[in-house]
């Protein structure tokens, strides 16, 4: 023992070493935060007389890890914390974590908070929790702030977050790993999977189930765990479009040996056969029968379920979920009850005030950010609260922040937008004329923002100082990425964004952190458009070979004529207000990252009897794509995607290269977005 | 301008293109539909309207596709003015960055469209003279020098708008005479025949 915490302290050594971002150093006014660092040099050595004593005092109990000033927030203000230690210690070969606050008030908390926070100090102390019945640990690294985890329980519940205010994340997992078994889930690489095996056979035989990580997740997901559930659906449209078929196959085949001796298989593969057996047009109406036949707790159920129906093969990565028998009852008398023969889920009510509000815990993160999305994704947002939850949906404030984290993001982001906006500020007129690509730049900008939504009231009118607002944003973009600069187009994404923003630098954020996906939209040489516009071609071969057939012999298979659908994300296909509506729903990723492709081929598939029946050649169709602005069925053209989507599967995500926006750019060392011999 | 029924009608097929905020859009909706909007919104990708002229007792369809002026999204252009039987180059007369813009757009045709393309140079935006910043003597001059033939336009108060279109109409038509082809000639594949003179019809 005294050798591994030798190593442990070492590792700590090394996080202490570990050069941190200067944003982390701002915290300093932070008293909690002050009183940590300087209390963390003398800190190894008050540990390990720690240790020596609890070890002396009980013969039993081997302290493993022990960490001070690991803290929790109970209330949203930064007054209310409780500082505390955390201990791992190991007893009759078991491991078991405890936590215990500190003795009296910490010196940061005002006499009006003290009350408050006493009442929770029993409430949150950990006094031997075995590691038998933690099912996952989540880590949080966040850019602003401690780090710190979350602990959940094989029963669902969860712990508040453990913030680590001397660090030792690192040092914690370490610890964990040699005395548990503990993995890393395959969907989301934060979460740490525990499993506190006695049986040494057992564990083996876990190890090899490795890629089924997700089969762990998703017994959970029925237990009504907090934001895990997300990650099962996360992963067949996010990392399976990123490995493509081939490896879900992989998957497929090593799991199918491991799994001949489960009892439950025969009927799993009883109620496949059954299902293969049916036609498409009854798949399609069993999909939107499960879907309506969701409750809140087998809602992944279901959608899964269908894609043992679509896919029709016996992949059975989710083979837990399927052979309860009450679910079994329930998928039989979907397939009697065949009233409904339509297309994708209909659309639901827009997120409201009240749910909104019950989607957050006391500190103001999101509990259940794939509930959320989900929301969101079915009916969009009551246009009140776009201004709070685009933010989320965007990646501009993490789901798993709190109120005070937030308002101290906002409060730096400010201050870091006025710098990069003073450095085009300052430049003088003497300065400009010296200066050709500004000049341009900001020429090109003037001509656009005075054109961009100037039908809706908020940018109507002679000097209307939001047109000007557009303008700073933009040319202020233009440094902060200057590579990228400028680019027609651009202004379409920002004016909704401001609209609902109604504030210069949060807009400034939320539309830099777009073109982190969309950026390459916008390359010169086209590759962003290039590929969204491949991926749609490989869908469009996959969804309706007849239709590709037909622009494959009509020379029309570059797609171009969905150009500006996909550019700008459909901005000049509907109104001002349906275009927020859409945005929310594509930016949910909910059913694929790329739901503006399957977005693209719905509407094409509504057409198609025009386009083919009147023999459209490229120019004809240019033409008429471009005069469905304003024609196209938003609602419906949503519910067909969603149904294509769910058709495609995997073989959807296939067709789509890694990459491709709006995933996030694969990074080189040249730069993402050099234009190279640019006149502009 | 309606369409002349009874006899041939030819297809042509015609590219705007041009610096940002030019009014090439604004151009063709006031050809097309006979409408001008002040914040006409910019162009993302491409756009493409028809629009048939009736000259003499002759007809001929404009193909017309209008285009995105921005220089980041040029390496779509070739797909544009590919085949095309006549190209308006259009700049703003108070913006002498468009002009040179305009040249190049120019150079570009010579050296990549078809020889055969007629091309006209159309200064927009002639209703602000107050804030002129290119001469038209200036414009005319390179325009004689290059081949083409140019015009100063106002899209909002449509001054000389069709003229342009009639006037590549004309020359079209022209073109296919001296070429003597005997049936409708598919233009868009195999333009008019080269112009024998260049003028300005501007004076």
């Amino acid at each position: 023992m005294r050798r591994e915490e030798a190593s442990a302290a070492a590792a700590a050594a090394a996080e202490a070493g570990t050069p941190r971002s200067p944003d982390l150093h701002d915290l300093s006014d932070d008293s909690d935060y002050a009183a940590a660092a300087a209390a963390s040099s003398s800190h190894s050595a008050m540990r390990s007389d720690l240790v020596d004593q609890g070890s002396g005092e009980t013969a039993k109990v081997d302290v493993v890890y022990e960490k001070e000033r690991v803290t929790i927030h109970p209330t949203q203000y930064g007054s209310g914390r409780i500082s505390g230690k955390l201990r791992l210690y190991l007893q009759q070969g078991s491991l078991f974590v405890s936590w215990e606050p500190n003795e009296g008030v910490d010196s940061s908390s005002s006499n009006s908070a003290t009350m408050e926070i006493e009442k929770y100090r029993n409430l949150y102390t950990i006094k031997a929790l075995p590691l038998s019945d933690v099912r996952f640990i989540r880590k949080h690294t966040p850019t602003f702030g401690f780090e710190y985890i979350i602990i959940v329980l094989s029963s669902g519940l969860a712990f508040p977050p453990f913030y680590f205010y001397n660090g030792g994340l690192r040092e914690l997992f370490a610890t964990l790993k040699k005395h548990v078994f503990i993995i890393r889930s395959d969907d989301d690489p934060n979460v740490f999977l525990v499993n506190d095996f006695q049986d040494p056979l057992q564990k083996s035989l876990s190890s090899l189930e490795l890629p089924g990580v997700a089969t762990v997740a998703n017994a959970m997901s029925r237990q009504n765990s907090l934001s895990f559930t997300s990650s099962v659906d996360g992963a067949r449209h996010g990392s399976d479009a990123k490995h493509g078929a081939s490896s879900s196959m992989t998957e497929f085949v090593s799991k199918k040996n491991h799994s001949s001796n489960d009892p439950g298989r025969d009927l799993s593969i009883q109620v496949l056969e059954k299902f293969s057996l049916v036609t498409k047009f009854a798949r399609d109406t069993t999909s939107s029968l499960f879907r309506e036949n969701h409750s809140s707790s087998g809602r992944t159920y279901g959608r899964q379920q269908q894609e043992y129906v679509l896919d029709n093969r016996a992949n059975d990565k989710y083979k837990d979920q399927q052979i309860t028998p009450d679910k079994g009852s329930l998928l039989s008398d979907s397939m009697k009850s065949d009233k409904i023969l339509a297309w994708g889920k209909p659309r639901g009510q827009p997120l409201s005030v009240d749910e909104w509000r019950s989607f957050l815990d006391p500190e103001g993160r999101v509990m259940d950010s794939k509930a959320l999305r989900e929301k969101v994704f079915y009916g969009g947002i009551d246009h009140v609260l776009r201004k709070e939850v685009w933010k989320f949906l965007l990646g501009y404030h993490e789901y798993d922040s709190t109120y005070a984290e937030r308002e101290y993001l906002s409060v730096m982001k400010r201050t870091e937008y006025e710098a990069i906006k003073s450095q085009w500020k300052s430049i003088s007129s003497t300065q400009a004329k010296r200066f050709t690509k500004f000049r341009e730049r900001k020429g090109l900008i003037d001509k656009d923002v005075v054109r961009t939504d100037r039908s809706v009231p908020y940018y109507e009118g002679d000097d209307n100082q939001n047109v000007l607002v557009l303008r700073d944003i933009l040319l202020t973009y233009s440094f902060y990425n200057f590579d990228l600069g400028y680019c027609q187009g651009m202004s379409d994404f920002l004016a909704p964004i401001l609209y609902v923003m109604e504030d210069e630098s949060e807009s400034f954020w939320c539309f830099a952190i777009l073109m982190e996906r969309l950026g390459a939209n916008f390359n010169r040489d086209q590759n962003g458009m290039h590929a969204q516009l491949l991926a749609l071609s490989k869908l469009v071969e996959l969804l309706d070979p007849q239709l590709h057939n037909y622009f494959q012999k009509n020379d029309c298979l570059n797609y171009f004529f969905c150009f500006r659908w996909v550019l700008i994300q459909f901005k000049r296909e509907f109104s001002f207000d349906q275009i927020m509506l859409l945005w929310e729903v594509l930016w949910t990723h909910y059913w694929s990252e790329h739901f503006h492709l399957y977005l693209c081929v719905a509407i094409l598939k509504r057409y198609r009897t025009r386009i083919i029946g009147e023999q459209m050649d490229f120019d004809t169709l240019l033409k008429f794509i471009n005069e469905l602005s304003g024609e196209i069925n938003l609602d419906r053209a949503i519910q067909d995607a969603e149904a294509l989507c769910e058709q495609a599967g995997p073989n959807g995500a296939a067709c789509i290269p890694p990459g491709t926006p709006p995933s996030m750019p694969i990074e080189t060392d040249g730069g993402l977005y050099v234009q190279e011999d640019e006149v502009m | 301008m309606a369409a002349n029924a009874g006899h041939k009608i030819r297809n042509a097929k015609l590219v705007l293109l041009g610096d940002v905020g030019t009014g090439k859009s604004s151009l063709v909706l006031r050809f097309v539909k006979g409408q001008f909007v002040e914040f006409q919104e910019s162009t993302i990708g491409a756009a493409f309207f028809s629009q048939t002229l009736a000259v003499n007792d002759e007809t001929v369809k404009f193909e017309i596709w209008d285009t995105a002026g921005q220089e980041r999204y040029h390496s779509l252009a070739p797909m544009y003015y590919r085949g095309a039987a006549a190209a308006i180059v259009v700049y703003d007369i108070t913006n002498a960055a468009s002009f040179t813009r305009a040249k190049k757009w120019v150079q570009e045709l010579q050296a990549q469209g078809n020889p055969n393309t007629i091309m006209a140079l159309a200064g927009n935006k002639a209703d602000m003279v107050e804030a002129r910043q290119v001469p038209a003597e200036e414009a005319k001059t390179y325009a004689q020098e290059n081949g083409l033939f140019f015009m100063e336009t106002s899209a909002k108060t449509a001054i000389n708008v069709n003229d342009v279109f009639h006037e590549i109409a004309k020359r079209l038509l022209q073109g296919q005479q001296a070429q003597d082809t005997p049936a409708g000639m598919v233009l868009n594949q195999r333009p008019a025949e080269r112009m024998v003179s260049s003028s300005s019809c501007c004076s």
